[in-house]
């Protein structure tokens, strides 16, 4: 099990939210957690573009895009169906 | 009057549905956070209804002051004894966010006393992939109708009035309390569960929208794809409006020459030609533009690729404070300013929105173009460089074209690291809504209601303000010489200001009447210089220029002027109405010109060293 954060994702991998990390504004976290990016929700990575551009995520069935400022601070566990 | 609330989260389908209810054209996107303000209106088929469409809010638990006002004016309005319902519309295919929100909603409609309604939107776009809601099950879960329905096609609508009407004159008992108590965690584990057990299977919507992303935001082909669009925005702003702007101009001006000719006074005529009709031609110009941006623009956000573009520009633009969603107002801005502030209403974050309200102005609009014309060709050789691949008069005019963009940028980039953080910031999460095909009846609703507001709001400041200087050159000597009016008067005036750029009072008038418009500029020093008709034939103008003994440091200094001051009465009475601040539009005008008079007297004193 290797735990990291939604930033370090690449296109295609797939992820278990762990928690937030202290440097995360409270306003920031309640809006991830609206956004269903809440801890064990399972997360996919659908873009991850070149130049640090935004990634593209999904999570249900709905994506967003996140930028660094806000996905380095999520930290996470890669996720494989066998556990 | 019977009220009911219409309450949603962003981008599922509200606006549209408050235009379907209630024939009014609310603005309608496919882009979060389009609804800006609370629009009211009667229900069609209900006249004695009143419809009350409150903000898109993602939550009942604002991050942002704008959010905060939004949930104050929901709260307060279940306040009122006439609410007799609240419609809470969710997206379909999008069932866990949107349940998150409808419990909260519910959960406030109890502490209320308050019916609510959920109005599961988009069931068309469930239908047209065999997906199912089990819509009764869920109602059962809730405790609350919901109603299956279709904002875009209008099926299901009629199930909503219906159970309205039913409501009407009935003693309605209070709805079952069974969230108040509820907090948001469980809340948030319960919309999960109820999406799980009623929404949807399946997930043939995100795999259809991940093969467009695919394209859309692949490092090639998205680049390519983004360029071209962006290309044809930019077109339909500076080529296909021509046509509709000068058959403006053509009307008003045939209109002029059989109306003035038949007042017999003097000073009513002159009144009539250079007052009124250009005052109203100041604003009606800007029409035709406005609407062919509003409605590519709405083209854009309907078919979802808004998102995408933000998503694109937004890595750059954040190293100056700004987001991706700054793009496309700033890109508008370099045709003209004014469709470009409108366009900045799409920004959620009221600070980067704020920030790009100060970049838009300093983008180079097309009023600019007849001065930086006009000074280029008198200042700037005509000769070419590099075996005539390059021309200094092309190179000059892409350099203050760059200029101006790069100054924008310095000053949200400035502004956004000095300031102090008055205006809240929201972070880059950025919904990606799934493509659909635009509606054109929307659209075109839409741009007309985008221009009407323009005319009707904005028009009113720059008609009265085109008047106003009208009347301090044409008195006291009845417009027989500029240079002797109030605002000749008034350019000696302020000479001294000028003097040490190298300009004297008849330069000083010209920038005093650009305030009107950049481009009046050239027309007033023909009409010191006495050359007629100086802004349809620039040459005679140019040649005079040149053959004065005016420095080249004096033209360079007026360019750079030109390009950072914020002389123009539309962007001022716009940035106003549209940032609800007449103090900020006041510190940002004098600001740029203070900005604009340092830099422009660098460039003389720069020049002088040279010369």
């Amino acid at each position: 099990m290797l735990s990291d954060t939604l930033w370090s994702l690449r296109a295609g991998d797939r992820c278990q939210i762990l928690d937030y990390d202290e440097a995360l504004a409270e306003k920031y976290r309640v809006r991830l957690m609206e956004f269903g990016f809440h801890p064990g929700e399972v997360v996919t990575c659908l873009h991850s573009p070149s130049f640090g551009a935004p990634k593209v995520y999904r999570v249900s069935n709905t994506i967003f895009s996140l930028d660094d400022e806000v996905a380095t601070h999520v930290r996470v566990r890669l996720w494989s169906p066998d556990g | 009057m019977d009220k009911v609330i219409l309450i949603g989260s962003p981008n599922s389908g509200k606006s549209l549905l408050f235009n379907r209810l209630t024939g009014l054209a609310q603005k309608v996107a496919n882009f979060p956070g389009i609804t800006v303000d609370v629009g009211v209106g009667r229900l069609q088929a209900l006249p004695d209804v009143e419809l009350i469409d409150f903000p898109g809010t993602y939550s009942l638990q604002a991050i942002s002051a704008e959010e905060a006002v939004a949930v104050e004016h929901f709260e307060r309005a279940l306040e009122d004894p006439d609410v007799r319902y609240v419609l809470c519309l969710i997206d379909s295919t999008r069932l866990e966010k949107s349940l998150y929100f409808t419990l909260q909603v519910i959960r406030d409609c109890e502490r209320h006393g308050k019916r609510v309604m959920v109005l599961a939107n988009m069931i068309d776009v469930l239908d047209s992939h065999r997906l199912t809601l089990d819509a009764a099950a869920l109602s059962a879960a809730l405790h609350t109708p919901v109603l299956p329905l279709s904002a875009r096609s209008g099926k299901g609508v009629d199930a909503v009035i219906r159970e309205l009407e039913k409501s009407r004159g009935v003693a309605m008992a209070p709805p079952r309390a069974h969230l108040v108590d509820t907090p948001d965690e469980l809340l948030r584990g319960t919309a999960h569960q109820l999406a799980h057990r009623f929404g949807p299977k399946g997930d043939v919507l995100v795999r259809t929208q991940t093969r467009l992303d695919r394209f859309f935001l692949h490092s090639f082909t998205g680049g390519i794809s983004f360029f071209l669009i962006m290309y044809l925005l930019f077109q339909s702003i500076f080529t296909w409006a021509a046509p509709a702007m000068d058959a403006v101009e053509w009307v008003l001006g045939r209109a002029a020459d059989a109306v003035v000719p038949l007042i017999g006074n003097q000073l009513a005529r002159d009144f009539t030609a250079d007052a009124l009709f250009g005052g109203i031609g100041a604003f009606l110009v800007f029409v035709p533009q406005i609407f062919v941006l509003t409605f590519i623009i709405g083209l854009l956000e309907d078919s979802g690729y808004m998102a995408r573009a933000a998503l694109i520009c937004h890595k750059p633009l954040r190293l100056f404070g700004l987001t991706g969603k700054s793009f496309i107002p700033m890109l508008s801005g370099v045709a003209c300013a004014i469709p470009g502030i409108y366009a900045a209403r799409a920004i959620d974050s009221p600070r980067k929105r704020l920030l790009t309200y100060m970049a838009i102005p300093l983008m180079p609009c097309s009023a600019r173009l007849p001065v930086y014309t006009l000074l280029i060709a008198a200042f700037i050789p005509s000769g070419t460089t590099l075996g005539g691949l390059v021309g200094w008069q092309g190179l000059a005019m892409f350099g203050i074209y760059f200029f101006g963009m790069l100054c924008g940028l310095l000053v949200t980039g400035l502004v956004s690291r000095t300031s102090e953080d008055h205006y809240t910031d929201l972070p880059f999460v950025l919904e990606l809504p799934p493509y659909r095909l635009p509606g054109l009846q929307p659209l075109l609703r839409n741009a007309w209601n985008r221009a009407r507001h323009f005319v009707t709001k904005a028009g009113r400041i720059i008609f009265a303000v085109t008047v106003f200087v009208w009347f301090l050159g044409y008195f006291p000597n009845y417009g027989t010489d500029l240079g002797s009016s109030w605002l000749g008067y008034l350019g000696h005036i302020v000479e001294p200001l000028f003097a040490p750029l190298g300009l004297d009072w008849r330069y000083g008038v010209a920038i005093l009447t650009s305030f009107l418009a950049r481009e009046v500029f050239v027309g007033t020093l023909g009409t010191i210089f006495g050359i007629e008709g100086a802004d349809e034939n620039m040459v005679p103008l140019v040649e005079h220029i040149q053959s004065s003994d005016m420095a080249v440091g004096s033209g360079l200094a007026l360019l750079v002027f030109f390009a950072i001051a914020l002389q123009c009465v539309s962007t001022v009475a716009i940035l106003a109405r549209e940032s609800e601040s007449n103090s900020l539009v006041a510190k940002m005008f004098i600001g740029y010109f203070l900005f604009a008079y340092a830099a422009a007297l660098a460039v003389y004193q720069l020049a002088g060293l040279f010369s």
